[in-house]
C-alpha cells in the first residue's frame, strides 16, 4: 500500500506515488538551483515540467491512472542529469557565443590561500570568503592576541580546519569565480603573468605569448616553476 | 583523451546550427525537434535542448506559438525570426566552408599517405 498525491504539471493532473512525487521534486528542484541566476530560469524551467508531463502521460493509462517511481525514473533518464545539460550550456558559453543572457556564477568557498599568507593564509582565505581585504581580518586576529590572547588558539584552528586550495578548481572557488575551462586557462595565465613579473628581467620572454600557444605540458612545467619561485620571492599582499 | 568526450564537444557546436536547420523551412514544437536530434545522434540527453532554445529565443533568433493539444500539455511552436534566418544563412555559408576544407585535409593526407 503507497499513499499518492496528485501534481498538476502544465496542467495536467497526475495522481502520483509519494515516493515517486519525491523523486520527481528533488530533479525539478535541481534544474531549478541550476539555472538560479538564469534570466529564463521560469521558462526553461516550465518547458522541462511540460516535456515531463507528456512522457509522463505516454506512460499511464485508464487502466493504471497513478504514475509509480519507475516511470519517473525512466522519464529523468530521458531528460538527463541536470549537471549533464549545465556543462554543455558552459562549455557553449566559453566557445563564445556573445549572445548567451545567462550568467553563471560560482560558488564561493573557504580556503586556505597560498599565494599570499603571512603566515598559513589563514586571514587571506577569509578575506576572500567575505570579499574584504585580508588586512582587517589579521588586524582583528592581532587584536584578539594582544586583549585575549586566544588569537593563537583560534588561528591554528582554522590553520587546521580549513582546507588549503590546492588546485586552480580551489582557488577559482576561493574567490567565487566560475569554475570553467575558460576561467581556469585564465587563472593559469594570470599565474604565469605573475611568475613573468618574479624574474622582472630574464623573465619577460617567457610570459609573451603564454596561455596562448604553448602546449599543456609546457604549461605544466611553468606552473612547476611558479610553485618552486614562489617559495623565494612571494610577497604578501 | 576521451573519445566520448571529443565527440560530445564536436556535437556541441553544431546543435545550434541544426536546431536551427531544422526550424528553417518549417515551424516544430520541441518533441518534434529531439526526434529528429536523436535520430542523428546530436543529442544524448533531452534536457539540453529547453536551455538551448531559451537561449536562442532570448537573442532574438527564435519565436514560438502556443498551440492547445489534445493530447497533453499546450505546445508551444517555435520558429525563425527574420534575425534568426540571416543568422542560419551565415552561420550554413560558413558550414560548407568548414566542409569542404575539412574534406580537403583529410583527402590530402590520405593521397599523400597513397603515394
Amino acid at each position: 500500500m503507497k499513499k499518492t498525491v496528485q501534481v498538476n504539471l502544465s496542467g495536467q493532473v497526475f495522481t502520483i506515488d509519494d515516493d515517486a512525487y519525491d523523486l520527481l521534486s528533488v530533479y525539478l528542484q535541481k534544474i531549478s538551483r541550476l539555472y538560479e541566476r538564469s534570466a529564463g530560469k521560469d521558462e526553461i524551467l516550465s518547458d522541462i515540467e511540460s516535456r515531463i508531463a507528456e512522457l509522463l502521460l505516454e506512460r499511464v493509462s485508464d487502466d493504471r491512472s497513478v504514475v509509480t517511481i519507475k516511470d519517473v525514473q525512466e522519464v529523468t533518464e530521458i531528460m538527463g542529469n541536470p549537471e549533464q545539460f549545465e556543462e554543455d550550456t558552459m562549455e557553449e558559453e566559453t566557445a563564445g557565443s556573445g549572445y548567451s543572457s545567462r550568467e553563471y556564477q560560482g560558488q564561493k568557498r573557504l580556503f586556505r590561500d597560498p599565494d599570499s599568507p603571512m603566515i598559513g593564509g589563514v586571514c587571506s582565505g577569509i578575506g576572500y570568503y567575505f570579499g574584504i581585504d585580508p588586512l582587517w581580518i589579521r588586524l582583528a586576529f592581532a587584536i584578539a592576541l594582544i586583549f585575549f590572547g586566544t588569537g593563537v588558539l583560534f588561528y591554528i584552528l582554522l590553520w587546521i580546519i580549513i582546507p588549503e586550495a590546492k588546485t586552480t578548481a580551489d582557488k577559482l572557488a576561493m574567490r567565487g569565480e566560475p569554475v570553467n575551462i575558460g576561467s581556469i586557462g585564465k587563472s593559469v595565465e594570470d599565474e604565469l603573468n605573475n611568475l613573468g613579473q618574479r624574474f622582472s628581467k630574464g623573465g619577460q620572454q617567457f610570459t609573451s605569448g603564454a596561455g596562448t600557444t604553448i602546449s599543456r605540458g609546457i604549461d605544466k612545467f611553468f606552473n612547476f616553476m611558479a610553485e618552486l619561485f614562489r617559495g623565494f620571492f612571494y610577497s604578501p599582499r | 583523451m576521451n573519445i566520448e568526450n571529443s565527440k560530445a564537444q564536436l556535437r556541441k557546436g553544431i546543435l545550434e546550427f541544426c536546431v536551427l536547420a531544422l526550424l528553417k523551412e518549417e515551424e516544430a514544437y520541441p518533441s518534434d525537434l529531439l526526434q529528429s536530434l536523436k535520430d542523428a545522434e546530436l543529442i544524448v540527453v533531452e534536457g539540453t535542448l529547453y536551455p538551448l532554445l531559451n537561449r536562442l529565443k532570448n537573442s532574438g533568433l527564435l519565436t514560438y506559438r502556443w498551440e492547445e493539444s489534445k493530447s497533453g500539455p499546450p505546445r508551444k511552436y517555435y520558429s525563425l525570426t527574420e534575425t534568426g534566418k540571416t543568422f542560419y544563412n551565415e552561420l550554413a555559408t560558413s558550414w560548407v566552408e568548414l566542409r569542404n576544407a575539412v574534406d580537403k585535409v583529410i583527402k590530402e593526407n590520405q593521397s599523400t599517405k597513397e603515394t
